[in-house]
């Protein structure tokens, strides 16, 4: 470089294509997502745009129901979603790859290190407001809607669709049943972690793979019970019945434990990575920041599931199904 | 693809020039370089302000007189109101402020090498294009019945944006808005890491210098409010997949309200978002040019903190009407009001920093100054506008448009000139010309208040905003009004001027330090522009320096 | 020499502030009023019609005299400041950074005056808010695009659908094109109204700009809102919630009648007798016919 040499311990990066890329990806990605789910026609009305492509709608998925319109999305939006996610998940494994080789180059000064720390705190932070959303839509449909039910039958016809239950069809969930293995198993996955963190610390690499592994299967196992518990809130579904349709409480449900859901695989995948890099060697005692902060993020994931259990299963479960 | 050099190891390859540039393509696609970064965003705002204001100027064009006769129909309309709105926000104040003079100087002011991420940096940047894309793809697919586009605003409150647009133009702009809304928490995370971590040896911070302050406090407001917005789009988008979910849906026990609660808990930090870089900016400006310290520092740097927090407490304000109950509006009131104690710390803080001073109008504190009064001016509406009684009135009308574009187009928009003129010659070694720069302030000048203050009397006549047709009885303002138009469009020609002739024709290079004694904060110990990696080793601040 | 320059930067700030507070008063503080409607190329408030919209109006008053003062002041502050300490008068910068009375003065000036506004301003949002007893109800119910009108009290009276009048029959009906419906609201004079204001679709907001009030219409929520009319007429207003395409053309048309008038109306399920009508206090429709 011009001038004088480097004297600070900064990390300053090469140009690097990932983000462009990434970039891209999402561009695809976000195509898929809105040919997937809205089709490039109208819903209503004509004028349909490349029918020729876009035409049959979430047809597999829903073939016996269609609520709307006729044309719900279209099938030509699993190619870019499917393209997009491959194409974002190798961006992203090699960009990981690339921050894991500079980590092994040493690239990870103590300085640099503080700063991931940081960004690793802000990341965490801004998950906690996305799930303030939720959790905000939650409270106040759980909370208020009953009294603006209350206010306004004449003109809504329908006001029993306000009535206190999921769409018909989608059972409750007994929070003692699922939801409660569900905690037990993240809580203890939240031990093992820490186990693993511990041993990591302590040079004590065999249990450092234990730990971890065990919460990898763990995660996973979670996010099984969850699909189970899925299945059979579904279970019910008269045929001709909506599958995602619901109501105010169902949609917060599905959607708050699905969000949740979805952090839950992005740290699993988190700790296989991590659990893979020791496994070949990597993470050193006095160095393992990926650990930590796979770990931190483990243990945020884990928090948001305590309070969807206590309210979103047990308090409001309870208020409408007890 | 990429080499990895080891720890201090220069990269050998023969593509980088002796400044330690990479090639063209690297450079500009690849970059990982705060400067390079901060210059794709300062272009990506231009191109988009082009379109934003492009669309501002037909709805002029269709405003000047009562009757429909430029747009094909009402929706159309709506739809260049919506894209304007949201253009203007997301993709020309925002990434101007602060993907464009964050980057470019919030490094250098606390004496950083870089961004502490510089390849999530530009990460930030590259999401911007696939989210303009988006919303630019939504102009041609179907918005509704009535046409192409979206035509609900940038509030987007459904029950308009889910069944009263089933198309996909409204899906694009949320996958737009979505991918935009990424590209700021990455910032956010980026700049909070940045200021907290890599300020060089003795820059405390109540010596930072305040565009820095004001990026920190911003970037927490994206932070905590941005992930508030993208719940809400989620929820959106899931409500308009039909057989989806019923959040807002009145049928399914959903509440159409909810969505206000959520985007203005958003919106009103949103608002602080753009205005306090350009505060930090206009500090910096006020300060070189009357050659004196900013006077009463940290309490500039304190009001920022106040104003970002009492930020995320007011936001109902923007929903008086809505039918909450009283005694909320009452607190939503008073704490609004509050706000406009700090705001008057930074305004007086400002005079008094001028106060005393040795002051030199050149274009940058014309703008500043500009700033400063049009701010003001915006600022007491926004007093009135806070009385939830007074609300009552004038909310939707056009006193709140006037009052808005005054922040904005005039607050932000000049903070964003002031900057831009003040770091000209810094960021591209060549000084602006005189007389373009100042044909376009005052042509700007001139035309955003011929354009705005009328429509303080349209709202005060009762004019509500969002109609593309009007009663005669407001034809007289609003015909003034678009003739403002064509005075700030004349503006914009001599920026492009004024462009044109720098950067290509004339090319008249600038010193290290081209404003004087008065330019005390880092970046004016850099060569103009800076090397491409500036700080090798690092600034030491002593004791005696800064404020 | 320097205090020369002082004193002619005092004189132009002093008269560009007191000229500056002139016009801003001026403007923001007179002009003509719309009665009912917007006045051409108006730039004040619509005529007061209700008690909240008088309190309104003060409280507007009140706010426009204190932020044009506090325009003028920052305007003149600046003038004398860009003038006393141009480079040229004061070559030698001070380097004066604090001053804690000064600090302290201009955190604690505005918030005196933040309180003299927020007092009056409480006052008013709490009249206007909190509904009296009220002797008439309307529901008015927001539809893509018009407004219908029911009196729950009274099931006799069909419910008005109140369709915008176009340009041709505006003008032939003498009334203003983009504020008249063919069939107003209405309501007896000097009586508390309360409208309940909902939607069926996307949302809209009933406004009547010279009543003061602005009240959303959300599907699914019933709002509640009053006014009690001072005089007879005809008052207009205009959507104010974007509600889609036609969110310009579904105008509000109240129609203000005699205590007398209106019982008659009501008995008459919902029609004026002739004679009323030919007080030109008829119905949109009956206007409309003459
Ligand atoms: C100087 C050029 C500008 C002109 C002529 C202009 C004009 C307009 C007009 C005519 C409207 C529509 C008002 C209505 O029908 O309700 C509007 C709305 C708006 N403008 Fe501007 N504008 C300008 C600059 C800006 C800037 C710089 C910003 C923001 C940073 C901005 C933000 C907005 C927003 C947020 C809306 C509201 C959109 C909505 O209602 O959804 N404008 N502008
Ligand atoms: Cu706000
Ligand atoms: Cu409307």
């Amino acid at each position: 470089m011009a001038g004088h040499a480097v004297e600070h311990d900064y990390h300053l990066i090469p140009p690097s294509p990932w983000p462009l890329l990434s970039g891209i990806a999402a561009l695809i990605w976000g195509f898929g997502m809105v040919v997937f789910f809205a089709g490039l026609q109208p819903r209503t009305g004509e004028s349909p745009m490349m029918e020729w492509f876009f035409s049959k709608g979430l047809d597999s998925l829903q073939d016996s129901y269609r609520p709307v319109a006729d044309k719900v999305g279209a099938d030509g939006g699993w190619f870019f979603l499917v393209a997009g996610s491959i194409f974002a998940a190798y961006v992203m494994w090699s960009w990981w790859k690339d921050v894991a080789a500079e980590s092994r180059a040493g690239d990870h000064t103590p300085v640099v290190d503080i700063g991931l720390r940081y960004g690793m705190i802000m990341f965490i932070m801004q998950e906690a407001m996305f799930f303030v959303g939720w959790f905000w839509m939650f409270f106040e449909l759980g909370l208020f809607h009953k009294m603006r039910a209350g206010w306004d039958t004449a003109i809504l016809e329908n006001a029993p669709a306000y009535a206190d239950s999921m769409a018909p069809g989608i059972h409750a969930i007994n929070p003692w049943n699922l939801p409660l293995m569900n905690t037990v198993v993240l809580l203890l996955s939240g031990t093992t972690v820490t186990w693993a963190h511990h041993a990591l610390i302590h040079n004590d690499r065999k249990g450092a793979k234990w730990g971890l592994g065990l919460t990898v299967l763990l995660g996973v196992f979670f996010t099984f019970l969850q699909g189970v518990e899925y299945l059979e809130a579904f279970h019910g579904r008269a045929e001709g019945e909506p599958w995602l349709s619901t109501d105010a409480y169902g949609s917060a449900f599905f959607m708050a434990t699905g969000f949740h859901g979805l952090h839950v695989l992005i740290g699993t995948i988190f700790l296989a990575v991590m659990y893979l890099r020791l496994m070949k060697g990597g993470l050193r005692p006095e160095k393992h920041f990926g650990l930590e902060a796979a770990a931190w993020y483990w243990h945020f994931v884990d928090v948001v599931w305590l309070f969807l259990f206590a309210f979103v299963y047990i308090i409001f479960g309870y208020s409408l199904h007890g | 693809m990429v080499a990895l050099p080891g720890e201090n190891t220069p990269p050998a390859t023969s593509s980088y020039d002796d400044d330690g540039k990479p090639g063209f393509f690297a450079r500009w696609f690849y970059s990982t370089n705060h400067k390079d970064i901060g210059t794709l965003y300062l272009i990506f705002a231009i191109i988009s302000g082009l379109i934003g204001g492009f669309l501002s100027f037909m709805m002029r064009m269709e405003l000047a007189q009562p009757g429909i006769d430029f747009f094909q129909n009402e929706h159309q309309y709506l739809v260049y109101v919506s894209m304007h709105g949201l253009i203007m926000i997301f993709f020309m104040v925002m990434p101007a402020v602060i993907g464009g003079f964050g980057n470019w100087f919030v490094p250098i002011m606390i004496g950083a090498p870089d961004m502490a991420f510089p390849r999530m940096n530009n990460l930030s940047f590259w999401l911007l294009p696939t989210a303009l894309i988006c919303l630019l793809i939504s102009f041609v697919v179907p918005g509704n019945a009535n046409g192409n586009g979206f035509g609900g605003s940038w509030v987007m409150y459904p029950p308009l944006s889910t069944t009263g647009h089933p198309g996909p133009a409204f899906d694009f702009i949320i996958i737009g808005l979505l991918a935009a809304g990424f590209s700021s928490i990455f910032g956010a995370i980026n700049f909070i890491t940045t200021i907290l971590n890599m300020r060089a040896p003795g820059m405390t911070m109540h010596k930072m210098p305040l565009f820095a302050w004001s990026v920190l406090v911003t970037a927490f407001l994206l932070l905590l409010a941005l992930p508030v917005l993208a719940a809400s789009l989620f929820m959106l988008f899931t409500d308009r997949i039909p057989g989806g979910t019923g959040f807002f849906d009145p049928a399914r026990g959903g509440d159409p309200q909810m969505f206000q609660h959520l985007f203005w808990f958003f919106g009103h930090p949103e608002v602080y978002i753009m205005i306090l870089p350009a505060f930090g900016i206009v500090s910096h400006i006020v300060s070189t040019f009357s050659k004196k310290p900013i006077f009463g520092y940290l309490g500039m740097a304190y009001a920022m903190v106040a104003i970002g927090v009492v930020g995320f407490v007011v936001w109902a304000h923007h929903m008086y009407t809505v039918g909450m109950d009283v005694n909320l509006k009452a607190y939503f009131l008073a704490a609004t009001l509050v706000i406009a104690v700090p705001t008057g710390v930074k305004i007086f803080s400002w005079l008094a920093t001028m106060w005393g001073g040795s002051i030199r109008y050149s274009i940058p504190m014309q703008w500043a100054l500009a700033f400063i009064f049009l701010f003001v001016v915006g600022g007491v509406t926004g007093v009135m506008l806070a009385n939830a009684g007074v609300d009552a009135y004038l909310h939707d009308t056009y006193y709140v448009v006037a009052h808005f574009h005054y922040v904005l187009s005039m607050g932000a928009v000049f903070g964003i000139f002031a900057g831009f003129y003040y770091w000209f010659g810094k960021m591209f070694g060549v000084q602006y010309n005189k007389w373009l720069a100042g044909a376009h302030f005052w042509l700007f000048f001139v035309g955003v208040n011929v354009i705005f203050f009328p429509q303080h009397f349209l709202g005060l006549n009762g004019m509500p905003r969002r109609y593309v047709d009007y009663p005669e009885e407001f034809a007289i303002w609003n015909q003034v009004s678009s003739m403002g138009a064509w005075i700030t469009l004349a503006g914009v020609a001599f920026f492009f001027l004024m462009l044109i002739e720098a950067l290509i024709l004339n090319r008249k290079r600038v010193g290290d330090n081209y404003w004087g004694e008065g330019a005390t904060t880092l970046e004016w110990t850099l060569s103009s522009p800076p090397p491409y990696h500036q700080f090798n080793t690092l600034p030491r601040i002593e004791e005696t320096d800064g404020h | 020499m320097r205090s020369k320059n002082t004193v002619i930067a005092l004189i132009v700030a002093v008269v560009l502030a007191v000229i500056s507070y002139m016009i801003l008063a001026f403007v923001g503080l007179s002009g003509e009023r719309g009665e009912g409607m917007p006045v051409i190329g108006g730039f004040y408030l619509q005529e007061a019609e209700t008690p909240v919209m008088e309190e309104l109006t003060k409280v507007y008053n009140l706010v426009t005299y204190i932020i044009a003062g506090i325009v003028a002041f920052v305007l003149g502050l600046m003038a004398f400041i860009m003038i006393r300490f141009r480079e040229k008068a004061n070559p030698v910068p001070s380097k004066t950074t604090h001053h804690v009375g000064l600090e302290i003065a201009w955190t604690i000036a505005p918030v005196l005056i933040l309180l003299w506004i927020a007092v009056p301003s409480m006052n008013l949002l709490y009249n206007q808010d909190v509904i009296k007893d009220t002797e008439v109800t309307v529901k008015a119910v927001g539809n893509t695009w018009n407004w219908s009108y029911t009196y729950p009290d009274h099931e006799n009276v069909e419910e008005i659908i109140s369709n915008p009048l176009d340009k041709t029959q505006s003008k032939a009906a003498g009334k203003p094109y983009l504020l008249a419906t063919d069939a107003a609201l209405v309501v007896p004079v000097d009586t508390n109204v309360k409208v309940l204001v909902t939607s069926i679709n996307n949302m809209h907001s009933w406004t009547v700009p010279s009543f003061g009030i602005k009240m959303d219409a959300v599907p699914g929520i019933i709002n509640e809102t009053w006014f009690r009319a001072k005089r007879e007429g005809t008052f207009y207003g205009q959507c104010s919630e974007i509600c889609g395409i036609k969110h310009y053309y579904m105008p509000i048309e109240v129609q203000v009648v005699s205590k007398a008038d209106y019982a008659k109306w009501i008995a008459n399920d919902g029609s004026f007798t002739t004679t009323v009508a030919q007080n030109n206090l008829g119905s949109g429709q009956t206007a409309a016919q003459k």
